[in-house]
């Protein structure tokens, strides 16, 4: 495999069990908003160390709550660590959330120019990329250019967030199933591009419960439980292991 | 461009990167600051002009209570009022405008905060700098009425390039400490609304600093009044456009200092916070 694009190392991070409703002002200058490890804490991750070269496809396997979305955050960068570290060599593509940095009152278009921007793409780039865009969205969406995102079904927006993504050149895409959203046609095209972008030799992480979808994408996989990763190996041996722990399916 | 990204337990990083990573960004700074004015202006038929009639409401009425009503507000030495008056509340909009629209700048913005890796400083300090365009697009009133009051046209304009200055390091440090502070207690939010319509009577803006300290209080009171470092920036305003004597040192020194501390605090409370926020969203 090619050079290391992405480097856990003894990676943790801890949430409150209660939320901010017993937060007192003094924790909050005393200890920094990272209170004192406490009862009212769990790590939702912890001690995490994995090598992800470029080219890989991951799937990251294991039950709801189980530190899934937390370490994709973490990937993506908009969770900080309270351990350890996690360093990306390349520009990261996060299929996290799709639509939700569109403003409400903008224009598609605007919206589109503005995600991108915020993902670091170019005016220049961007002027090229935009029909791209929109014809990857599709007809409803292409239609409805210039109409305010407010007025977009979620379905539009799914889709457009989607295809902005898909349209982002960073080498590393971070997919949580966000797959299972869309009609089945498009859905279809969420696939194709990504097996499209992997074999340009782009780096995936997956998180999904689905099991086609792993095998189809990913020929390595990662079990969590509990905060903790306890399988890195390939996809069968992770898939096994999560069906062995949670026998219901 | 950046691609090297490293992820450490805050408190690692150091000051001058950051400030480096802050300077990568300024595109997207330009962008949200664009993006609030776009969302601002679009949406309402009068557009523009809703810069001007805000503040001109309020002046009038100020106007209307505290000259008309009350006439011994006037400034001393004979200074109009109402260019007093306008010189001071536009100055005050904009301080009025972060406390509103800087405190919920990370609450209001979760989503799009929570999906892109862009310094999160960036979102405020948007809002102080789209406040600051508001202050800008209403400048030509200000000097439709210095040019009807005869205003000293003179050096003393060198002044306000000055006191927007401090202003804008002044509400940089607030608008960083009240955003974030807000994710963690959303009471924070309310206070501000209070602040908003309170803190304009502690400040010489419908009343010259003289009536304050020649007004029967004690000293202790005066001299806490003084120590907001909006004093003498508003001081400073009036100054830019009436002439008139220079604020005293002293209240400038407090202006100087006050508005580099709060700088320097809200960006060590944010960055503190950081990880907290980021879990909070």
């Amino acid at each position: 495999m090619g050079t290391p694009v992405i480097e856990a190392d003894n990676l943790g991070i801890r949430f409150l069990k209660t939320r901010r409703r017993n937060l007192k002002v003094r924790d909050l200058f005393l200890h920094g908003g990272r209170r004192r490890p406490g009862r009212d804490e769990f790590w939702a991750l912890r001690g995490a160390s994995f090598t992800i070269s470029a080219g890989e496809a991951v799937g990251v396997i294991g039950s709801n709550g189980t530190g899934k979305s937390t370490l994709l955050k973490l990937i993506a960068g908009v969770l900080i660590p309270d351990e350890g570290t996690i360093r990306t060599h390349e520009r990261v593509a996060p299929l996290l959330e799709l639509s939700g940095g569109f403003t409400n009152e903008l224009t598609g278009r605007e919206n589109v120019a503005m995600v991108g921007s915020l993902h670091g793409v170019g005016r220049a780039e961007m002027r090229d990329l935009l029909p791209q865009i929109f014809a990857f969205a599709g007809a409803p969406v292409s239609e409805a250019i210039n109409l305010p995102i407010r007025h977009y079904s979620t379905g539009m927006r799914v889709r457009l967030g989607f295809a902005v993504m898909a349209h982002l050149r960073h080498p590393i895409l971070l997919v949580d199933e966000v797959l299972a959203v869309g009609d089945t046609e498009f859905r279809e095209k969420c696939y194709a591009t990504i097996a499209e972008r992997l074999s340009q030799g782009r780096t995936l992480v997956l998180v999904s419960h689905n099991e086609s979808d792993l095998r189809r994408f990913c020929d390595r996989g990662i079990y969590i439980n509990a905060g903790s990763v306890h399988v890195d190996g390939s996809i069968d041996d992770a898939l096994e292991r999560y069906r062995e722990a949670s026998p219901a399916g | 461009m950046l691609s090297e990204v490293e992820s450490v337990p805050h408190g690692r990083v150091v000051a001058g990167s950051r400030l480096a990573e802050l300077w990568r960004h300024r595109g997207t700074l330009r962008l949200l600051v664009q993006r609030d004015l776009t969302v601002k202006y679009q949406l309402s038929v009068l557009g523009y002009l809703w810069t001007l009639i805000e503040p001109l409401a309020i002046a009038v009425t100020y106007w209307f209570v505290f000259s008309v009503l009350y006439g011994e507000a006037r400034p001393a030495d004979g200074e109009p009022y109402v260019l007093f008056l306008v010189s001071g509340l536009f100055a005050w909009m904009w301080v009025s405008g972060v406390l509103g629209d800087a405190t919920t700048a990370l609450t209001a913005q979760r989503r799009l905060i929570t999906t892109v890796r862009t310094p999160r400083e960036l979102f405020p300090i948007g809002r102080v700098v789209a406040k600051f365009f508001e202050y800008l697009a209403a400048l030509p009133v200000l000097v439709v009425v210095a040019v009807i009051y005869r205003a000293p046209f003179g050096p003393n304009l060198l002044l306000l390039p000055v006191a927007v200055a401090l202003e804008m390091v002044l509400l940089i440090g607030l608008a960083l400490l009240l955003s974030a502070l807000n994710v963690m207690l959303r009471d924070v939010e309310r206070f501000m609304r209070l602040l908003q319509r309170v803190l304009i009577y502690a400040l010489p803006v419908v009343y010259p600093l003289s009536k304050v300290l020649d007004a029967p209080m004690p000293a202790w009171v005066k001299t806490v009044y003084q120590l907001n470092p909006l004093v003498g920036i508003l001081e400073l305003h009036h100054d830019a456009w009436l002439g008139g004597s220079h604020p005293p040192a002293r209240l400038l020194a407090t202006a100087v200092l006050g508005s580099v501390g709060f700088l320097v605090l809200g960006w060590v409370v944010f960055r503190a916070l950081e990880p907290a926020v980021l879990k909070e969203l």
